[in-house]
């Protein structure tokens, strides 16, 4: 009996990766860290536009800011030769925390968006920020596990 | 030393860097060593203080271009150069700030090469901004650590600078000491720097006006900009600040990191499609209903035919019927109960008007044919009431889906009965919603007082694409019926099937076996209609063979079995136009509200007639003269398709009973 609990929890829809979406960088401006936020054709059907280019400029914002040369950075390159840059081995750079935050925020945008509609983002400094890879799952029907044991669970839960 | 598989371990690169590091540390040890304590004595406890801090930054500068990920981009994953790697172009352009910048395809790391991205041979990788590959450092140079490269190159020329300065005074100042220790060794430091000044300060310099200028070594050796704009700088200003005060840039090669896995539960939530149903809807409706049309008149030889040509255009209309029901299948969550009803269903019902059905019978019927339907109808309904027998069960089975399925308005037609204006004007009134708001009583309910289940049977994947439209109009019965015998041969395999069908669409079509039976028996006695109209005669033999008997004294000469239908279709259509005989002249009172505007069209006739028709068919069931037999025809009625239809019908009738029993 415990077995027929547990193929029937399997006994799920299980999704599949179907294809993947590129989102490119846009170069218009230089080499900033910017990504096109032209909607893909293969989203259109998958979600809403306005979501997904409301994710793209908040990436954008995120690099924008990371990038910035200002004050800050400038304080930061300073301190870091005036101690050898023996400061780097024990703080983050300013970059780095904004990487976090954008790594945090594709995440919360996966799990409240995108996953339930069955894309997913790549964090760009995965892909050597050339490319926002969006992948694209479709749902492969129920399965039911391959254990033998399963075949008469799988039934009634269908 | 191991040679690992993937990568030879050369010695030989490491040569310079050993040689630039051992020359720089070791000099400078030296110059600590023999030449500061008599420069701290001489001159000032500073000058090592001061030696000791450039040193110390040309050191740190060293080691971070050394060490230092350049920006090395990783490789790209199969999936991202799926479409790139066979038929991609070479190069790809890109513009920027309104200059056309070309990026290569790079067949190592597989993917576009950023602008100023460059793959170094030496480090195989594709390194963003390249610089250079500095052997001295043993790492390319690139955006990550260009500026601790460059920085080093200022540190390196100002120590050396003062090393050699330093030195200097030294020397000058133990000229009558030259060969001991302390001025040997401060004279060779001298010369290894003095040696290295030259190509030292002629890098830095080289470095400072590209700085200056916001280009890369690999730009200006190659060339890229000599004649054009460079639309990477930001000014010299701008450009002396990108390089030394920019943030430090990310290193995108780094360990996996452990990120928290995001489950992935289907079904998906998908964008509102809605729209789309209604963009289908519209274009069904135009295109069909002008395929349809042109098919009304045709020869009674050509009925024949058309009867099969009205097959072509279905396929079509079953595409979109398809389209639409995937579409509607995947988009709406509603109870898809009504799919699996017999096809008269809603689906259709929603994608075709009745108009279209009934234009798609060979009756051609149009609008002057509704009032001829609201009349036979009414007629029904009547009988109705008068003849519970059976008629009741019906009825009521009509009436509920109609609530689904027609609006009240629709209930409380005309006269209080069902008005075919409303049903032939459905999509006002219908909607999906309501189609879908009652799966469970499919309009096969309603239609079965009108069509004899067989005909969904026989009809097949036509009933399933016309289905909701022809049950509702008698006409369609008789078109169905005239279908029906050229299809006979070849029947599909309908996809109505009885285990399918809700128990009031069973116990109608029990009733309406019954009715059949017992209309065959009493028909077969009765006469032909008494009909002037050559139109019978003209038809096959088998044309209004209505058998005589009860219906009158029909001349006609026998005929095959009639279903009971057919004549009851004659005989009302008949009387609707000229009662002429007592059985008929009940039926016509019957009928009296029904006005007799029933023009001399034909098409009306033949509309009324095929109405009648179907009124008749539900007449016995509710009338116990099943008088109407008699009718004789009217003289107007002179169409040909309808009378080849009704003895199609006739001839077919003997297959009604077979048909369900099968």
């Amino acid at each position: 009996m415990a077995t027929e609990f547990h193929n029937l929890q399997e006994l799920r829809h299980s999704a599949s990766l179907a294809t993947k979406v590129f989102i490119q960088r846009d170069y218009r401006d230089s080499t900033i860290c910017k990504f096109q936020t032209k909607f893909p054709a293969e989203l259109d059907s998958r979600i809403e536009r306005s979501l997904f280019e409301e994710t793209l400029k908040t990436l954008n914002c995120y690099y924008a800011e990371a990038e910035k040369i200002g004050g800050q950075s400038y304080l930061e390159g300073c301190l870091a030769c005036a101690t050898a840059y023996i400061i780097f081995l024990c703080m983050e750079t300013r970059y780095e925390k904004i990487l976090k935050k954008i790594s945090m925020y594709i995440q919360e945008q996966n799990e409240k968006i995108y996953a339930p509609r069955g894309l997913l983002l790549t964090d760009p400094i995965e892909r050597g920020m050339r490319v926002i890879e969006i992948s694209i799952f479709e749902d492969s029907g129920s399965t039911s596990s391959s254990s033998s044991g399963s075949s008469p669970s799988s039934s009634t839960a269908q | 030393m191991p040679n690992s598989v993937g990568k030879r371990f050369k010695p030989t690169k490491y040569i310079p860097v050993s040689t630039a590091a051992t020359l720089l540390v070791g000099s400078t040890t030296l110059f600590f060593v023999f030449t500061c304590p008599w420069l701290t004595k001489a001159i000032s406890p500073a000058v090592p203080l001061y030696n000791g801090i450039v040193f110390l930054f040309v050191l740190a500068n060293f080691s971070m271009a050394t060490f230092m990920d350049p920006g090395v981009f990783p490789r790209a994953d199969e999936d991202e150069d799926k479409d790139d790697d066979f038929r991609a172009p070479l190069y790809k352009n890109v513009e920027i700030k309104g200059i056309q910048v070309r990026m290569k395809w790079c067949a190592t790391c597989h993917f576009y090469r950023p602008p100023r991205c460059s793959h170094c041979s030496v480090c195989d990788n594709c390194v963003e901004e390249f610089d250079h590959h500095c052997p001295w450092v043993n790492n390319c140079i690139g955006r990550r650590n260009y500026r601790y490269f460059f920085l080093f190159l200022l540190s390196l020329s100002v120590h050396m600078m003062g090393v050699f300065s330093f030195g200097l005074l030294f020397i000058l100042h133990h000229l009558e000491r030259l060969s001991a220790l302390h001025t040997t060794v401060t004279l060779v430091v001298m010369c290894v720097t003095g040696l290295f000044f030259i190509p030292v300060m002629g890098l830095t310099g080289f470095h400072m006006v590209l700085v200056a200028r916001g280009r890369t070594t690999n730009e200006q050796v190659t060339g890229k900009f000599r004649g054009g704009v460079n639309p990477f700088t930001r000014g010299c200003c701008g450009n002396v600040k990108h390089v030394l005060c920019s943030p430090l840039a990310p290193r995108y090669i780094s360990d996996p990191k452990k990120k928290l896995p995001i489950t992935l539960k289907p079904p998906f939530l998908r964008p509102d499609l809605s729209n789309r149903h209604v963009s289908v809807k519209v274009s069904d409706n135009g295109i069909h209903s002008s395929i349809l049309r042109s098919k009304s008149k045709t020869s009674l030889d050509g009925v024949d035919d058309k009867s099969i040509d009205t097959q072509p255009p279905l396929p079509p209309k079953a595409d979109r019927y398809n389209q639409l029901k995937s579409q509607l299948t995947s988009s709406e969550g509603k109870g898809h109960d009504y799919r699996s009803e017999p096809n008269l269903d809603m689906p259709d019902y929603r994608s075709t008007p009745l108009h279209r059905t009934y234009q798609s019978s060979p009756f051609q019927l149009d609008s002057f044919s509704t009032t001829s339907r609201s009349f036979s109808l009414k007629q029904g309904v009547n009988g109705a009431d008068q003849m519970p027998l059976g008629g009741s069960k019906p009825e009521t089975v009509t009436s509920t889906p109609h609530k689904g399925v027609f609006s009240p308005g629709t209930l409380s037609g005309r006269n209080g009965s069902l008005s075919y204006d409303s049903l032939l004007t459905p999509s006002v009134t219908l909607s999906v919603g309501e189609c879908a708001a009652h799966p469970g009583v499919p309009s096969m309910g309603f239609h079965s007082p009108y069509l004899p289940t067989k005909m969904c049977h026989v009809r097949g994947p036509e009933l399933q694409r016309h289905i909701g439209p022809p049950s509702y109009s008698p006409v369609h019965v008789g078109a169905m019926y005239g279908r029906q015998s050229p299809l006979s041969r070849d029947r599909d395999p309908s996809p109505v099937r009885y285990d399918n069908l809700s128990k009031t669409i069973m116990a109608s079509i029990q009733e309406r076996k019954e009715l059949e039976e017992r209309e065959k028996l009493m028909h077969r006695h009765a006469q032909a209609y008494a009909n002037d109209s050559g139109v019978f005669d003209t038809c096959s033999g088998a044309a209004y063979g209505l058998p005589p008997g009860p219906r009158g004294p029909g001349s006609r000469e026998p005929t095959p079995p009639v279903c009971g239908s057919r004549d009851n279709l004659m005989g009302v259509g008949v009387v609707g136009y000229a009662p002429r005989t007592p059985v008929l002249r009940s039926s016509a009172s019957s009928l009296s509200r029904a006005p007799r505007t029933s023009t001399t069209s034909l098409h009306t006739d033949a509309g009324g007639v095929s109405r009648t028709a179907e009124r008749q068919y539900r007449s016995p069931v509710r009338q116990t003269h099943h008088s109407p037999t008699a009718v004789p025809r009217s003289p107007t009625y002179t169409h040909q398709k309808v009378a080849f239809i009704s003895a199609l019908e006739r001839a077919d009738s003997p297959h009604l009973g077979t048909r369900y029993d099968t």
